[in-house]
C-alpha cells in the first residue's frame, strides 16, 4: 500500500514537473524577448527591467528553467505583471470559490444522480427507469452555459429568488451560499445524467451477479442488497468517472465563473490571457493541474479502500 | 412423517422472444425429514429451475403456471415477500455451485455472516462473530479466528466452498438446498466436499435436495435420487435401485454413458444420440422418445405411464407397463442399452515411430515484478516457474493425455510448445525440426500442422461471425485462396458430421457439442498433423462429449492425427488415450500406456487421481478421503517433491530432495522417490 502511494505521488509530481517544462517552454518559444512576451507591450521599461531581473533573464535557458521550477516547488509562482503582487496570493484568493463550487456542484449531482441510478437499475424498463433515462439524456446534452443563461433568467430576473451574479459579501457565509445555487445548479446538472446513466448501467450488471443472487438466498432484504453490496461493487467504475470528471469541472467552471461574474480560478485564468498577463496563466494553470491530479489520486486510493481485490494486487 | 419438502405438480414456464419455454413440466418428489436427496439430469434438465422455485428466486421471466411447493406442510409459492424474507437463510440455505463468483468480493467473512444472522435480534456482534469463527473451524478452515476477517479472494477455490457451506450451515437450517456444490472443484477437492457435506448433514440432522450432473457425486452423497430430462421426472427412487436397476430408458443410458463407470478400456464411448427437444413446444408422448434406443411408435403418441416400483420408486416408461410391457426390460447391467457407434475404420491404430512433436526438459517461468521492483525489494526469484523441465512426445496417429488439476501447468505447457508463451530452457521439436522460440514469421507455416482447440467452445469464436466464416477462416489468416470456401465449409461440416443448415447460423445458436464441433473443424481445416485439444469435453454432457471423442477418434484414425489432449477429467481421457502424462505443479509426475498408469499408478499423485474419481456406485462409498488440502500456490513450492505437502507416503527425503524423473521398464517414466507397489507402500 504504501509502496503503492509512493509511487502514485511520484507519477504525480513528474506530471506536474511536465507541465511546468511545457508552461516554460510556451514562453520561449514565443518569439521575442520573453520579458516583453511575459509582461505584454504595455509594459513600462522599469518593468521589463525588473522583470528581467527577477527571472534571471540574462542567465542560460536552463537555468531559468531551475530557477522556476524551484520557486514554483516552493509556492512562489512569480508576480503579476499588473498589479505586481504575489501570482500565490491571487490565487489563493481565488481558488476557494472555485473549489466551492465544483464541490458543491458534484456533490449535488452525486446525491441525485447515484440514488437515481440505483432506483432505475433496480426497476428496470419501469416508468422510474424511463424517465430517469430521458432526464439523463437531457441534462448531458443541454451545454452548461446554456443552463447557466436560463437560469439567470428564470430564477434571477423573473422570479428574482437567488441572485444573478457575483460570489457574495466576503465574510456573509448566507449570502455567499445563496450566490452559490445557480452557478452550481448549472455547473452540476449534467452530471446528474452522467452519474445516473453510469450508476444504472453497473448496477444492473452487478444485480445479475451471482453473489447478489447468494445473497437474496440468505434472506438478506433488499435495501441491504441494493446499497450494503450491489451499490459497494457498481460505485467502483463510477468513482474513477468522477475523479476524472473533476478535470472536466475545472473547465465548466470557466463558463459558470464569467456567466455569474463570479470571482474564481477559471475566471482568472481567462482574464489573464486576455491581458496577456502570463505569470498569472501560468500559475492558474499549474495550480488547477495540480488539483485535478490530487482528485484523480484520491479517487484511486477511494477505489483501492473500498475494493480488497485492488489494494491486495497494489 | 410428514416430508420436509413436497413438491407436486410443478410447473414453470419461461417467456423469451422465441415464445415460452415450458422448463418444468408436472414436477413431483418428497423428501422426508433427515434425508439426502439429489436430482441429477443433464443441462436443460430444469433442475436447478426446481432449487430456485423452492426459494421463490426464479428470474424475471419465469411464471410459476401450476402445482405446490410446500415446505413443513405451508405453501412456499403464495407466501408474502416478508414471509420468504424470514425463511430464506434460517430454515432453508443454499451452498452455490461456484464459490468463485458466489461470494461477494468486497465483503469480509465476518461482515457475510453477520450479515446472514441479521434477523437474530438477541446477539451482539461479537456473538455473532464468535457463531461464525465456529462455524468456520467447523468446516476444516484453520485459523479461523484471522480467516473471518479476510476476504473471498484470499481463500482458495476449495477453502471458498468451505466458507460458502459455513455461511450456508451458520443459522443451522432444517433444508439445505445444494447447486453443483463440486463442479467448480478439482477432483481432490470434490472428494473433500462430499466428505464435509455428508459429515455436515449426519450432525446437524439436516434434510438436502443436493442438484448435480455429476453422478458419481449424488451416488456417494445421497439417499434418494430423482432423475429429470427436458423439465420432467422421469425416474425416481432410492440411490440404489436408480444406479443398480435403472428402470427408464434414460436414467439407464445416462449411467452407461458416464466414463467412471465403464470398466475396462474402450476406444469407443457410448453416446445418447440427438438433442434435448426444443421446450417452446415440448412432443407429444414421451419427452425421450426422440433420443430412446427403445422407441415404438406408442411412445410418440401417448404419455407413458407413471410405474411404481416395490421400494416406493417410480419410473415413467411404456415399456415398463401397458400394451408394450416388456418383461425382459430392464436388461442386467452388463448388457450395453446404448450404441457406441461403429469406427469409421476398424482395426487398430497405427503409430509412426517417429515422434511428431518432442518436448524436452521444456521450462515457463512467469515474471511476478518487474525487474527494478526485484532489486528495490530485494527478491532474488522474481518470478514463478509454471512448468519445469517437461519432457513429453507424440507421435502421429498417437493420442497423448495430459492430466492436471488447475494450476498444474497443462495449458502453458502446450502454449509454450506453440509459442504462444515465452519458454526459457529446452528443447521443442516438430518432425525433428527445433521450433522453441521461432520467430512469429518462420513459424507461421508450422501453424498449419500444429493447430490448438480451445477450451471454451462458445468464447473461442467470434460472435459476430456465421459458422460458415468461422470454419473457412484458417485459410484466410493462411492466405489459401485456390479453394472455394463454400465447398470448403460444406466439406468441413460433413467432416465432423455437422448440419448443413448450422452454416448459416452465428455462435450463441448453437448447443454446447455444436459449438465443439465448429472448434474441431477450425482447427482440422487445413489438415493439419497434430492437434493440441485443451479441455475438448468440458461444459459438455456425458451424453453428448462421446460424441466429440468418438469423432476425433475416427478423425485420427482417417488422417493419421496426433492429439494431445490435455484435460482434468482422468476417466473420459483414459479411455480415448495410448498414453497418459500426470502434471502436478508444473511437473510431469508420471507418465506411461495409459492401460498401466490408470491400472497401477506408481506416484502417489496418480493414485489419487485414480480414486478420488467419485465411482457411480452407491456400494463403493469412500470411507476416507484419499488426500488431503490443495494444490500449494506456485509462489510457494514446497522443499523437495512437489506432492510431499499433501503425500501420504511421504518420508524424510521426500522433504529434502526433488525427485529426478525416472524412467523404469516398459516405457513407464514417474518422479517419485518411492514409487508405488515397489519398496512396501500400503495397498
Amino acid at each position: 500500500m504504501i509502496a503503492y502511494l509512493t509511487k502514485r505521488l511520484g507519477l504525480s509530481v513528474a506530471v506536474v514537473f511536465l507541465v511546468v517544462l511545457i508552461l516554460f517552454s510556451l514562453l520561449q518559444l514565443i518569439p521575442g524577448d520573453p520579458a516583453t512576451v511575459a509582461l505584454g507591450p504595455r509594459a513600462t521599461p522599469e518593468a521589463i527591467a525588473r522583470y528581467a531581473e527577477k527571472m534571471h533573464l540574462d542567465a542560460p535557458v536552463w537555468q531559468q528553467f531551475l530557477i522556476y521550477a524551484g520557486n514554483a516547488a516552493t509556492g512562489d509562482l512569480g508576480i503579476d505583471v499588473f498589479t505586481e503582487r504575489s501570482v500565490t496570493t491571487i490565487i489563493l484568493e481565488r481558488i476557494g470559490f472555485t473549489l466551492a463550487l465544483i464541490f458543491v456542484a458534484m456533490g449535488w449531482a452525486m446525491l441525485l444522480g447515484i440514488p437515481l441510478g440505483c432506483l432505475a437499475a433496480v426497476k428496470p424498463n419501469t416508468w422510474v427507469d424511463r424517465i430517469t433515462g430521458i432526464l439523463s439524456v437531457g441534462t448531458i446534452a443541454v451545454p452548461s452555459f446554456l443552463v447557466s443563461i436560463w437560469a439567470i433568467l428564470i430564477f434571477a430576473v423573473n422570479l428574482r429568488w437567488l441572485p444573478a451574479i457575483g460570489a457574495g459579501e466576503p465574510g456573509d457565509t448566507a449570502d455567499q451560499l445563496t450566490h452559490l445555487i445557480l452557478p452550481a445548479f448549472a455547473v452540476g446538472l449534467s452530471w446528474v445524467g452522467y452519474l445516473a446513466r453510469m450508476v444504472r448501467a453497473s448496477m444492473l450488471e452487478v444485480m445479475g451477479e451471482t453473489y447478489i443472487r447468494s445473497a437474496r438466498a440468505f434472506g438478506l432484504t433488499q435495501r441491504r442488497i441494493v446499497f450494503g453490496y450491489a451499490l459497494r461493487v457498481a460505485i467502483l467504475p463510477t468513482i474513477t468517472l468522477i475523479g476524472m470528471g473533476f478535470g472536466g469541472l475545472i473547465s465548466a467552471a470557466v463558463f459558470a465563473e464569467i456567466i455569474f461574474a463570479r470571482p474564481g480560478l477559471g475566471k482568472l485564468i481567462f482574464d489573464s490571457v486576455m491581458a496577456r498577463n502570463f505569470p498569472v496563466v501560468q500559475g492558474g494553470v499549474l495550480v488547477a493541474t495540480t488539483l485535478y491530479l490530487g482528485v484523480v489520486l484520491f479517487s484511486d486510493l477511494l477505489i483501492a479502500w473500498i475494493d480488497p481485490r485492488v489494494r491486495d494486487s497494489l | 412423517m410428514d416430508p420436509v419438502l413436497d413438491v407436486s405438480d410443478l410447473s414453470v414456464e419461461f417467456r423469451t422472444a422465441r415464445g415460452r419455454i415450458k422448463a418444468l413440466r408436472n414436477v413431483s418428489f418428497s423428501v422426508q425429514p433427515g434425508r439426502i436427496v439429489g436430482i441429477v439430469g443433464e443441462s436443460g434438465s430444469g433442475k436447478s429451475t426446481v432449487l430456485w422455485s423452492i426459494l421463490d428466486l426464479l428470474a424475471s421471466n419465469a411464471i410459476v403456471t401450476g402445482g405446490k411447493i410446500s415446505f413443513e406442510g405451508r405453501d412456499m409459492l403464495t407466501r408474502s415477500t416478508k414471509d420468504m424474507l424470514a425463511l430464506r437463510g434460517e430454515d432453508v440455505s443454499v451452498v452455490f455451485q461456484d464459490p468463485m463468483t458466489s461470494q461477494i468480493p468486497v465483503l469480509t467473512y465476518a461482515r457475510q455472516m453477520r450479515d446472514i444472522l441479521y434477523r437474530r435480534d438477541g446477539l451482539g456482534k461479537a456473538q455473532k462473530r464468535k457463531m461464525s469463527v465456529d462455524m468456520l473451524d467447523k468446516v476444516g478452515i484453520p485459523d479461523p479466528e484471522m480467516r473471518v476477517d479476510q476476504y473471498p479472494h484470499n481463500f482458495s477455490g476449495g477453502m471458498r466452498q468451505r466458507a460458502g457451506i459455513a455461511m450456508a450451515m451458520l443459522t443451522g437450517p432444517k433444508l439445505l438446498l445444494a447447486d453443483e456444490p463440486t463442479t467448480a472443484l478439482d477432483v481432490t477437492m470434490e472428494a473433500q466436499i462430499i466428505h464435509l457435506l455428508r459429515e455436515m448433514q449426519r450432525e446437524t440432522e439436516a434434510t438436502v435436495v443436493v442438484v448435480s450432473h455429476n453422478l458419481g457425486l449424488i451416488a456417494e452423497l445421497c439417499d434418494e435420487v430423482v432423475v429429470m430430462y427436458a423439465g420432467e421426472v422421469v425416474e425416481a427412487g432410492n440411490v440404489h435401485d436408480i444406479f443398480h436397476h435403472a428402470q427408464h430408458p434414460y436414467t439407464r443410458a445416462l449411467l452407461e454413458c458416464d466414463p467412471a463407470q465403464i470398466k475396462g478400456k474402450s476406444h469407443r464411448l457410448p453416446v445418447i444420440p440427438g438433442d434435448i427437444p426444443d421446450l417452446v413446444q415440448p412432443p407429444v408422448g414421451c419427452i425421450f422418445a426422440a433420443r430412446c434406443q427403445r422407441v415404438m411408435p406408442l411412445c410418440l403418441a401417448q404419455e407413458p405411464p407413471l410405474v411404481e416400483g416395490e421400494q416406493g420408486g417410480y419410473a415413467r416408461c411404456h415399456l415398463l407397463a401397458g400394451p408394450e410391457q416388456d418383461s425382459s426390460w430392464p436388461p442386467p447391467p452388463e448388457v450395453p442399452t446404448v450404441a457406441r457407434g461403429a469406427a469409421a475404420t476398424a482395426g487398430a491404430k497405427t503409430i509412426s515411430p517417429e515422434p511428431l512433436l518432442e518436448i524436452a526438459n521444456l521450462n515457463v517461468k512467469f515474471n511476478t515484478m518487474g525487474p527494478v521492483w526485484a532489486k528495490v525489494r530485494g527478491v532474488k526469484q522474481p518470478w514463478v516457474t509454471a512448468v519445469v523441465d517437461a519432457s513429453i512426445k507424440v507421435h502421429a496417429g498417437e493420442t497423448v493425455g495430459l492430466v492436471g488439476e488447475s494450476g498444474s501447468g497443462k495449458t502453458t505447457l502446450a502454449r509454450a510448445a506453440l509459442n504462444l508463451v515465452g519458454s526459457q530452457g529446452g528443447s521443442v521439436q516438430f518432425e525433428g525440426q527445433g521450433i522453441r522460440g521461432m520467430a512469429e514469421s518462420g513459424f507461421k507455416r508450422f501453424r498449419r500442422d500444429m493447430v490448438m482447440m480451445f477450451q471454451d467452445p462458445v468464447g473461442s469464436l467470434s460472435p459476430r461471425k456465421s459458422v460458415r466464416a468461422l470454419i473457412t477462416e484458417p485459410m484466410k489468416i493462411h492466405g489459401i485462396r485456390n479453394v472455394d470456401p463454400d465447398r470448403e465449409a460444406e466439406r468441413l461440416a460433413d467432416m465432423v458430421r455437422l448440419p448443413k443448415a448450422l452454416l448459416s447460423r452465428y455462435p450463441h445458436e448453437l448447443s454446447g457439442g455444436q459449438a465443439r464441433r465448429v472448434g474441431v473443424a477450425r482447427a482440422l481445416a487445413l489438415n493439419p498433423k497434430l492437434v493440441i485439444a485443451d479441455e475438448p469435453t468440458a461444459g459438455l454432457d456425458v451424453s453428448v462429449q462421446g460424441e466429440i471423442l468418438n469423432l476425433m477418434a475416427d478423425l485420427q484414425a482417417e488422417h493419421g492425427l496426433g492429439y494431445l489432449i490435455i484435460t482434468h477429467n482422468l476417466p473420459v481421457v483414459r479411455h480415448i488415450s495410448d498414453r497418459l502424462a500426470i502434471m502436478y505443479l508444473g511437473r510431469i509426475v508420471e507418465e506411461g500406456p495409459a492401460d498401466e498408469v490408470f491400472a497401477a499408478p506408481l506416484h502417489p499423485y496418480t493414485e489419487t487421481l485414480v480414486c478420488g474419481v467419485p465411482q457411480p456406485d452407491p456400494d463403493r462409498r469412500r470411507t476416507h478421503m484419499v488426500v488431503k488440502g490443495e494444490v500449494p500456490s506456485l509462489l510457494n513450492r514446497p522443499q523437495g517433491c512437489d506432492f510431499v505437502s499433501r503425500c501420504p507416503h511421504a518420508r524424510p527425503l521426500c522433504h529434502k530432495v526433488v525427485p529426478p524423473h525416472v524412467t523404469a521398464g516398459n516405457k513407464r517414466m514417474h518422479a517419485c522417490h518411492f514409487p508405488l507397489g515397489t519398496v512396501g507402500t500400503p495397498e
